[in-house]
């Protein structure tokens, strides 16, 4: 009996101590308790995801690390999902999403976000050779995940190109890795998403796979914050501007978009910079 | 006088509604909640999609109906084909079946519907695998997929049933002339039938909620419709009450049902005629009369035996021929069924001989204890994780929610309505709605009503407390009511109070009884660890998807992984309980003179 007391006892203190004040505005809290807690993903390659030593790495991974010390502060990563991440901000469980977020009008009256730190566009993965354009895709079923952006944006797409089954054609999935294992299976046509995660993929097995067409939508990533904190989200955005000045960012960027990694993707555009 | 008071229905519903006004008023007025709620996303047309996400929850709920029913039906069957294999004298149909019950049993329907929706294709021809995603391939995956998996608990059920009649009644009709036929058409069916109305009842309810695991192949199914809403507007409180409210209302209706069917095959007690009962009588009739067409049905398929002992030469012949063409077919189905039995166990065994073991090898480290000892920051357990992660976290829900479930099973039979009320609804909030609700509700809610936030671990760990409780406390239940009440009333008398006629006399020889039930319980928690996926805990499924993500062409070998290891921790858990009911069962131990 004394031993499930003791269970008991901890399990309350650890609920206590887990406790965290909600209210307040995010940057003196952040500032006062020295740690930011930021939702990553786990299964976006190269975004963020687990290496073969079972590390948690990637190019969001690596930013986040980074405004974290420009804060001066300790970062507490937190798993999130497609799913997760916005809750998380509205609740306050995270202060921050480097979560490759796509900015939109939906989204930005629930939370706000950063200036973009990174610009992406949707695209569709497809078997090498099979097709040559978006149209020859169409009739055909086309994977992609559930709450996102791109999920919307494949759906009207198709509609536009004159789908009858729009809506049955497009097969949302829970997390990245179920699209492309779907994909792979023969399952779907194609795979649709933001063009970095497609490419991470793809660089798994070189060769087999193609980006079929040109960028669907525009997808510019922010990062997610609370809504109506301007103190945070600026000291944020300066993090990033300074990031981007001392070329810090496009270092991080080389080591996971550079030319000389599997994943290569050609920066286009400059981070606003505000004099 | 407080004793007296407080012994009143008035006094003990007042003093209820007042502490359930005082939490309404507190969480409604006074409470500040970090979520302002929106409940008008459910019915209003939505500006930015130009659609009523309502109608989603509907289109849902059809889903998730559709598959209900259809694994119903075909887990029936199943079942009742196992269920007879568990009995067979011929014994590879007997190895079969065991094969199938214990195997599916024992393993998560997650990981089995994970497996064949992403892995079994792989191991199938092009040309088969084509024709197959021709078809509706993600919904038929799910519905058989959980047809499988329920199957195999009714396969238990129906020989628990039949095997539950008395070996005397056998002996007796056969005494009395019966043939095999007539004795399984009027003594045995009927009978196991009616013995196992209520569990093969909650396995259909089980059926029902499992669906909701439909999602993970991207069927749309109700739980994936109100996960759509709240990631099209953010409202995941809203879009998760519509749904838990639906998931609660089909299952007190299902539950309502079967009870009914259960009253009207008993015919014990006298039903009283109120409007409640005969409600339920007219919502259950189209399965009564199913049930009588069934019957009647199998009276037609079964022929009468001749009545006259004397039979003409022409009677004599076409019964000799139709006894040898009986026999040669038997012996036929039989051989049949041996070859095919033979050619699956060569199958298996060359589809094991292909696997790629080195892979298995190399990554079962990760998958019993994933990174552990280097974990990092902010890693819970130094960076534990997979296998040892559930057992922890089974080992956890497992001894809390045997406390609840004791306490709560206890207040649920107190005659004091403070304590039963709550607890009733308690008990029937939870057990209405699928598992992965319930962590849906910790893991996303509590913050809303707690201001606290916990890691997925611990909401994870709570949510199956929770669960589980609410299951204990039903075996409680049970396992008390069937203690004889003269125990009570002699306890009482001798002058012992409630908490020590419970203590000494009443709980350890109900307790006794739960084994068997309770370690069930137990088994489904440690399967049930796997939809902690949902949120992200590192246990064994997260584990390996996340090997599966990086390894990619391993799908088959991973899956078949994770599937035995559940399987051994589960069946070593079913033997170990086996065998402590036998021990503590007296009447089984045999007396040594």
């Amino acid at each position: 009996m004394r031993f499930w007391k003791s269970v008991f006892f901890a399990l309350a203190a650890l609920l206590v101590w887990s406790q965290v004040a909600l209210a307040g505005p995010t940057y003196d809290r952040v500032m006062e308790s020295g740690v930011v807690r930021v939702g990553i993903m786990t299964d976006s390659i190269p975004g963020a995801f687990y290496n073969d030593n079972n590390e948690w790495v990637g190019f969001d991974v690596d930013i986040a690390e980074e405004v974290a010390k420009r804060l001066g502060v300790e970062i507490e990563r937190v798993a999130v999902t497609n799913r997760t991440r916005i809750t998380f901000i509205q609740q306050g469980r995270i202060d921050m999403s480097v979560a490759n977020m796509t900015h939109t009008r939906e989204r930005d009256r629930v939370i706000d976000f950063s200036i973009t730190y990174f610009f992406d566009g949707q695209k569709i993965l497809a078997p090498a050779g099979q097709f040559s354009d978006i149209e020859d895709l169409v009739g055909k079923r086309i994977a992609t995940m559930q709450g996102t952006t791109s999920e919307i944006n494949i759906r009207n797409l198709l509609r536009e190109l004159g789908d009858p089954d729009y809506a049955s054609n497009v097969i949302s999935f829970q997390r990245e890795s179920e699209a492309f294992q779907a994909l792979k299976l023969g399952r779907v046509a194609g795979w649709s998403t933001d063009s970095t995660i497609l490419l991470g993929y793809a660089a798994q097995e070189p060769g087999k796979w193609e980006l079929v067409g040109d960028f669907i939508s525009d997808e510019p990533y922010g990062i997610g914050v609370p809504q109506d904190d301007s103190a945070w989200r600026d000291a944020i955005n300066f993090a990033l501007q300074d990031m981007w000045l001392d070329g810090t960012y496009m270092e991080i960027y080389n080591k996971w978009y550079g030319p000389d990694t599997p994943y290569y993707f050609p920066m286009t555009r400059q981070i606003e910079v505000w004099p | 006088m407080y004793k007296s008071w407080i012994s009143k229905a008035w006094a003990q519903n007042s003093i209820l509604i007042s502490i359930f006004a005082a939490a309404f008023i507190y969480w409604g007025f006074f409470f500040e909640f970090g979520y302002n709620f929106d409940w008008s996303v459910l019915f209003t047309v939505n500006p930015t999609y130009g659609e009523n996400l309502g109608f989603y929850l509907i289109y849902g709920l059809q889903v998730t109906l559709k598959i209900t029913l259809i694994s119903s039906v075909l887990a029936l069957a199943l079942g009742t084909f196992f269920g007879l294999g568990r009995l067979s004298n011929f014994k590879p149909f007997y190895w079969v079946s065991t094969a199938y019950v214990e195997f599916f049993r024992n393993t998560p329907l997650l990981v089995q519907l994970f497996f064949w929706y992403f892995a079994m294709p792989q191991a199938l021809p092009m040309e088969m695998r084509n024709w197959l995603f021709g078809l509706n391939y993600e919904f038929w995956c799910a519905t058989i997929g959980l047809a499988i998996y329920t199957g195999s608990f009714m396969a238990e059920v129906i020989r628990a049933g039949i095997q539950s009649i008395d070996k005397g009644l056998l002996e007796a009709s056969y005494s009395s002339g019966l043939n095999y036929f007539q004795i399984m058409r009027k003594i045995i069916l009927p009978l196991a039938f009616r013995a196992i109305i209520p569990p093969l009842g909650s396995e259909f309810l089980n059926n029902m909620k499992n669906s909701s695991l439909a999602m993970v192949v991207g069927v749309a199914d109700l739980t994936w419709q109100s996960q759509q809403i709240e990631s099209l507007t953010f409202r995941g409180f809203e879009a998760t009450t519509a749904a838990t409210i639906i998931y609660l209302s089909l299952s007190l209706s299902i539950s309502g049902i079967l009870n009914t069917i259960n009253a009207r095959l008993r015919r014990t007690t006298q039903r009283k005629k109120d409007f409640l009962s005969q409600s339920y009588i007219f919502i259950s009739w189209p399965f009564v009369k199913t049930m009588l067409v069934v019957q009647r049905g199998i009276a037609v398929v079964v022929p009468r035996q001749q009545q006259g002992l004397k039979l003409t030469k022409t009677q004599t012949a076409i019964k000799q021929v139709s006894l040898i063409s009986w026999k040669a077919l038997n012996a036929a189905a039989k051989l049949s069924f041996g070859l095919l039995f033979v050619y699956g166990v060569y199958l298996c065994a060359k589809g094991l001989y292909s696997f790629n073991w080195q892979i298995i090898w190399d990554s079962l480290r990760t998958l019993l204890i994933w990174r552990f000892p280097d974990g990092r920051a902010d890693d819970i357990f130094m960076g534990l994780g997979g296998l040892s992660f559930s057992i922890i976290m089974s080992v956890i829900a497992i001894s809390i929610s045997f406390f609840i479930g004791l306490a709560v099973g206890l207040g649920r039979m107190s005659k004091n309505n403070i304590l039963r009320i709550p607890c009733m609804m308690y008990i029937e909030f939870i057990r209405g709605n699928p598992l992965i609700i319930v962590i849906f509700w910790v893991y996303f809610f509590i913050p809303v009503f707690f201001n606290t936030f916990i890691s997925v671990f611990w909401s994870a760990t709570i949510a199956l407390t929770i669960f589980t409780g609410a299951y204990i406390a039903e075996i409680v239940r049970g396992g008390i009511q069937n203690i004889p009440k003269g125990q009570f009333e002699a306890a009482m008398s001798t002058g012992l109070g409630y908490y020590r006629t419970m203590r000494h006399i009443i709980l350890p020889q109900a307790l006794k009884q739960m084994i068997p039930a309770i370690v069930g319980q137990f088994i489904a928690i440690f399967k049930d660890t796997s939809l902690a996926f949902v949120i992200g805990v590192m246990e064994l499924t997260y584990v390996a998807q996340i090997l599966n993500n990086r390894l990619m062409i391993y799908p088959f070998e991973i899956y078949t992984t994770i599937a035995v290891l559940y399987f051994i921790c589960c069946y070593a858990m079913s033997i170990l309980a086996a065998r402590l009911e036998h021990r503590l069962t007296p009447d089984k131990v045999r007396l040594r003179m």
